[in-house]
């Protein structure tokens, strides 16, 4: 654990989003990434969305921030993190992918680190424009995730060991997975309430006759 | 032992209860009404305001020594405050005093060229600024024209022109006459607009047609459907007005039902072009959250609009029975009313004046004519308004301080506080109010003048400090230099 966490693993995070491609073959083949980093990075970044949602200056913030319930946002964060990960783990070692389960963690927890600065300078930066220097704030936030998705993609390609065409090609097929992972949970949420309801019905009916 | 002092403190809670809880039940029992008052805020949510006017008891044929009312339709208030009720039904007009207490004669039959005439469904009358009582005779296709004892003057008959198909039909509704006696028809079926005369009577055009909206999607599928198809579908008409007023500067204010509840009312200039302003949420149209199930949802049904004064207008929905106020920006004011059958809701609303302090309604189900007082909070709204239309802020400042005491999250209030410190120089103030109003707009040129002042009160610091570290920074970059320099030299040596 202490190892996971250590000063170098925090390092190399940084070097991995200023060098992705280098950075993620090392994470791949030295084992110099960490887990643990890697999900705190992703809470770091639900965080910074959260913080971002309430307290943006009101110029750019069209929330209401009575409606902002961070600890809910942190779980769906983490929720489509996990989704994401098992997804593309899914198509990917159908498709000779390189990765293990702990790189795919690893590749798309590190990328949310330039959104998670990003979106806090924006933040910062918000509280000191007027309406028609809104743009900035926009530029801001769009570079840090643009750039996110950048190194994810990257990520992916090198943990992988992929071309770009079939990163893509896996992506796209990523999102497939995740649609039908969460249609497959919905459909047994669905089937185990049904069940519940007519055992429910049953009991009542038990005890309207006895 | 411990059963008493448990006691004790639930007899404490108890009394702490009484204290904080009684005072606020009597507070809102003050403002008791029938219906609910609400207004939309930023995000377009419902929030409870006070009751803005309250039910002041209803006035029907009966209570003014008459016979019952019939289906009145129209009603009007002349400048010596005598109220005009067109009684549909009863196929006469009804004048009361203003305090709606005694009838003070009824105009049934007139005598045009020694014969007697009779009004035959009189759905709408109007008083014109030169005291001439107008009446749209429905059903004898024409709007007959009075002096306010009841004296035959002229008729204006139905308009002949090259431009009304043939087999139009004149069945005038509403009436309204403006400052150079011009006179504004609302016939039924009409779609092409409000139907203008000149004051002799001579029909002059169509007024302030609304323009058929067809969205991209309709088009879409009209390509694609067959004739038999196309002609199936509903014909994409205009809607008719349903009703009019004028306003001091000679402007119509014309309502109408809008199917997607966006625009009920449009302010029409001479030319017949639409310049109503809309507030911050881009609409006049009535409610703006409506269900979606069940005879009370779906947008407003707007019937009746009236000019009131400083630019404010009220509007007056018969689907929930409810009155919109609106100032001259467009913005919501507050709304009250409410369909029921409790004193001071509606059964079917048609028509809506002003009296005084007073809004009067004309309940075409109940026939009679339902009164409402301003209370402290409308009436502090509708003076901070007054005072911003004639551009008094400063004035209009003390009064918003009075609404948010009412009412702490109005951001009308809070707007109307800002705008008043922005034009006194307050940047800082404005900007919090502005804030707590949600105006991006105002508070960026409030937090420019602000930034502004700033950074040209420390300029002299600012552009110090930055001397400051562009020298230091030179200075520390010769030592290195220097020393790296130096271990060259040693290096070498």
């Amino acid at each position: 654990m202490k190892n996971l966490l250590s000063k170098d693993k925090w390092k190399f995070a940084f070097h991995t989003v200023s060098h992705p491609a280098d950075g993620f073959y090392e994470i791949r083949h030295r084992d110099r990434g960490s887990v643990v980093v890697a999900l705190i990075l992703v809470i770091l970044f639900s965080v910074a969305w959260s913080v971002n949602r309430i307290s943006a200056g009101f110029i750019v913030n069209d929330i209401d921030p009575r409606e902002v319930d961070s600890l809910s946002e942190l779980i769906t964060v983490l929720l489509f993190f996990l989704l994401l990960c098992v997804s593309n783990w899914s198509i990917t070692c159908l498709m000779d992918g390189k990765g293990r389960f702990k790189d795919i963690v690893i590749a798309i927890g590190y990328s949310t680190l330039p959104a998670t600065i990003c979106i806090i300078i924006g933040t910062v930066l918000s509280r000191f424009v007027s309406e028609d220097e809104a743009a900035f704030y926009y530029m801001v936030c769009g570079v840090g995730i643009a750039y996110t998705l950048f190194v994810m993609l990257v990520g992916i390609m090198t943990v992988h060991n992929f071309t770009l065409g079939k990163t893509l090609i896996t992506l796209f097929l990523t999102i497939v997975a995740l649609l039908l992972i969460v249609f497959i949970v919905l459909l047994i949420v669905d089937l185990i309430n049904q069940v519940y309801s007519f055992l429910y019905s049953i009991y009542q009916e038990l005890l309207f006759r006895a | 032992m411990r059963k008493t002092t448990r006691l004790k403190r639930m007899l404490g809670v108890l009394a702490l209860l009484v204290i904080v809880g009684f005072p606020k039940a009597a507070a809102q029992a003050e403002v008791e009404v029938p219906y609910d008052t609400y207004n939309y805020n930023y995000w377009e949510d419902i929030v409870k305001t006070p009751a803005a006017y309250t039910p002041e008891g209803s006035v029907g044929g009966i209570d003014v020594g008459t016979t019952a009312f019939k289906e009145p339709r129209d009603f009007c208030i002349s400048e010596e405050g005598e109220i005009y009720v067109a009684d549909t039904g009863n196929d006469r007009i009804v004048v009361l005093d203003g305090h709606m207490t005694k009838v003070n004669r009824i105009i049934d039959t007139f005598t045009v060229n020694g014969d007697e005439d009779r009004f035959s469904a009189p759905y709408g009358v109007c008083i014109s600024e030169n005291g001439e009582l107008f009446v749209a005779d429905s059903n004898n296709a024409r709007v007959v024209v009075l002096t306010p004892q009841g004296e035959y003057k002229r008729v204006v008959k139905e308009p002949k022109s090259e431009i009304l198909e043939d087999d139009f039909a004149f069945i005038p509704l509403k009436v309204t006459v403006d400052y150079a006696n011009r006179i504004y028809v609302i016939s039924k079926g009409a779609f092409e607009g409000i139907l203008v005369f000149e004051a002799d009577g001579t029909f002059s055009g169509y007024f302030g047609t609304i323009d058929v909206k067809i969205s991209v999607w309709e088009k879409f599928w009209r390509r694609f459907a067959s004739k038999e198809e196309r002609s199936n579908t509903q014909l994409y008409i205009p809607t008719e007005f349903t009703g009019i007023d004028v306003d001091s500067e000679g402007f119509i204010y014309a309502s109408n039902i809008d199917s997607e509840g966006k625009q009920a009312v449009r302010r029409l200039n001479p030319q017949g072009n639409d310049v109503v302003q809309k507030g911050e949420n881009a609409n006049v149209g009535g409610d703006i959250r409506t269900g979606t199930y069940g005879d009370y949802s779906g947008p407003s049904e707007i019937v009746d609009v009236v000019y009131r004064n400083k630019g404010m207008y009220s509007i007056l929905d018969r689907k929930r029975g409810r009155i919109f106020t609106y100032d001259k920006e467009g913005n919501l004011l507050y709304i009250f009313g409410g369909i029921g059958l409790q004193d001071g809701t509606f059964q079917t609303p048609v028509a809506i004046e002003q009296n005084a302090e007073e809004i009067l309604v004309l309940d075409a189900g109940r026939n009679v004519i339902m009164k409402f007082r301003e209370t402290n909070y409308g009436n502090l709204i509708n003076d901070a308004v007054g005072l911003r239309f004639d551009g008094d802020e400063k004035q209009a400042i003390e009064k918003w301080k009075e609404v948010l005491r009412l009412d702490e999250n109005n951001e009308l209030a809070n707007n109307g506080i800002g705008k008043a410190y922005l034009t006194a120089g307050d940047n800082e103030k404005a900007m919090h109010y502005f804030e707590l109003g949600m105006n991006k707009e105002y508070y960026s040129i409030a937090y420019k003048r602000y930034r502004n002042k700033i950074l040209a009160d420390n300029l002299g610091w600012i552009l110090t400090g930055v001397i400051v570290l562009i020298f230091a920074g030179i200075v520390i970059n010769k030592i290195k230099n220097k020393k790296k320099g130096i271990n060259r030299e040693e290096g070498l040596l």
